[in-house]
């Protein structure tokens, strides 16, 4: 998939190599700004993203091996694990509506 | 079709297939961390020549280091394989490795525990369907319970020597890099691999069995720190809060803390790879930090994960705080200078940084 409206997010994953240190971190800075809003934030590790994702968040590095193990997801690769734009839009569009499109291949 | 607008998904990439290799090899050590640092602490405070030596908890370490270490990975391989059953007789070929071996027995144990439960997920393929009513129980449980044992006696037989070969081999050439102070070169494959999102393969699913070996003889092993060394990126951030680009700076000491203490160091990684020379910095650092640990005989007696400066005091031997926290320093410190001339001192960033929003 390669976009989604952010009123139909219902599961946003944080995936990274091993799924227990920078994916959790900025999970639970995701939880913390989307408090209230009916959405839920996992962290997994990039090979056990879980089917009913709807969107899944990781660094550009890894973009490639989550497309390939989540195609029904749209993937959103980011750069920086603080305050990068592509993590700010996600939570803008579930928070106001809006559209959020998945990083394409490389 | 959302599907037809779809990018076709090229993952023949080298880079992507090394990664995956790598994430099961950690895959299989990273869930476990906490018993290794179970037995690292048990280690360095109950050992001969630990804080507290004391016989009676030191019959603990060698027990832990060789049957439970690898059990708990061929138990997690198996999972990863085919669930629960998958994991009890993953576990069980890997007491086949274990039994008699002088050396802990990892990489051993990556191989025997997704291959037994890939056999039995064969055989459970073999007898689907097919049990009567009321006989699953007796099948299951026999089926793995026959492939486990046949399995375990296989480990015994052939791929526990063949593994002794190869661990003494591995062993043999990281004692000739020692001996021959060829060690810090290391960073020149370690640092940019880091850098590609392949830190946990090279840390958990090759250096840190090697380190375990090393470390239950000798009781501490300069292998732990190779790759989770705190100061090369460290010394990167410092760079960049000082000369990189002004719009850059205010994320940067949040993420030297997460970095330095949280021992989170992938948060670094996006400053080696948005300026892609910075690299030099990593090595030069990596490079000067094993020089530093190797000079002072500096070890850790298990790996510190995550890779904080905090898991780094925990984990340093009795009387070994000087050369570890020297090495970190001096890592700290070259890759500071070189990360600071190659940003030019607040010069040629502008570049960079346009380019890197343009991909944004």
């Amino acid at each position: 998939m390669t976009s989604i409206h952010g009123g139909n997010i219902r599961k946003v994953v944080v995936a990274c190599d091993a799924g227990m240190g920078s994916s959790v971190m900025l999970a639970s800075q995701l939880r913390r700004e989307l408090r209230g809003a009916p959405v839920i934030v996992e962290h997994h590790s990039i090979a056990t993203i879980p089917d009913d994702a709807d969107v899944v968040l990781c660094q550009l590095g890894l973009a490639g091996r989550a497309r390939a193990g989540a195609p029904g997801s749209v993937v959103v690769g980011f750069r920086m694990f603080l305050g990068d734009p592509a993590v700010a839009r996600v939570v803008a569009a579930v928070k106001q509506g809006g559209v959020v499109f998945g990083t394409p291949g490389s | 079709m959302s599907e037809l607008y779809a990018p076709p998904t090229r993952e023949s990439g080298l880079k992507a297939q090394v990664q995956r290799f790598g994430g099961y090899l950690s895959g299989m050590v990273m869930p476990n961390i906490a018993a290794f640092i179970a037995w690292g602490l048990i280690t360095a405070v109950f050992f001969e020549h630990g804080w507290w030596p004391n016989e009676r908890f030191a019959a603990l370490i060698d027990p832990m280091s060789h049957v439970l270490l690898p059990v708990l990975i061929g138990y997690t391989g198996g999972r990863m394989v085919h669930a629960q059953r998958g994991a009890v007789v993953g576990a069980v070929a890997t007491m086949g490795l274990v039994v008699g071996s002088p050396s802990p027995m990892f990489f051993g144990a990556m191989i025997v525990g997704p291959l037994a439960a890939w056999a039995l997920k064969y055989v459970d393929g073999l007898t689907e369907n097919r049990i009567r009513s009321g006989f699953e129980m007796l099948v299951e449980n026999f089926s793995a319970g026959i492939v486990g044992a046949f399995a375990a006696l296989f480990g015994a037989l052939a791929v526990g020597p063949v593994m002794r070969i190869f661990t003494d081999a591995l062993g043999e050439g990281v004692r000739f890099l020692v001996q021959h102070h060829l060690l810090p070169f290391a960073a020149v494959l370690i640092e940019p691999a880091k850098v590609l999102f392949l830190n946990n393969a090279v840390n958990h699913g090759v250096l840190g069995p090697l380190g375990i070996a090393e470390s239950s003889e000798a009781g501490k092993s300069v292998l732990f720190m190779l790759e989770t060394n705190p100061g090369p990126g460290f010394g990167i951030l410092l760079a960049y809060l000082l000369f990189g680009p002004r719009s850059l700076r205010p994320s940067v000491p949040a993420a030297m803390a997460i970095q330095f203490l949280g021992g989170i160091h992938e948060i670094y990684f996006p400053y080696v790879l948005m300026k892609p020379s910075m690299v030099l910095a990593a090595i030069s650092g990596g490079a000067a930090g094993i020089v530093t640990f190797m000079a002072t005989g500096a070890g850790l007696v298990a790996t510190p994960s995550p890779g904080s400066i905090f898991a780094y005091l925990a984990e340093t031997p009795r009387g070994g705080y000087f050369g570890v926290l020297a090495g970190v320093a001096v890592a700290a410190g070259v890759s500071f200078l070189i990360g600071s001339l190659l940003l030019g001192v607040g010069r040629l960033t502008r570049d960079d940084l346009s380019r890197s929003e343009g991909e944004l």
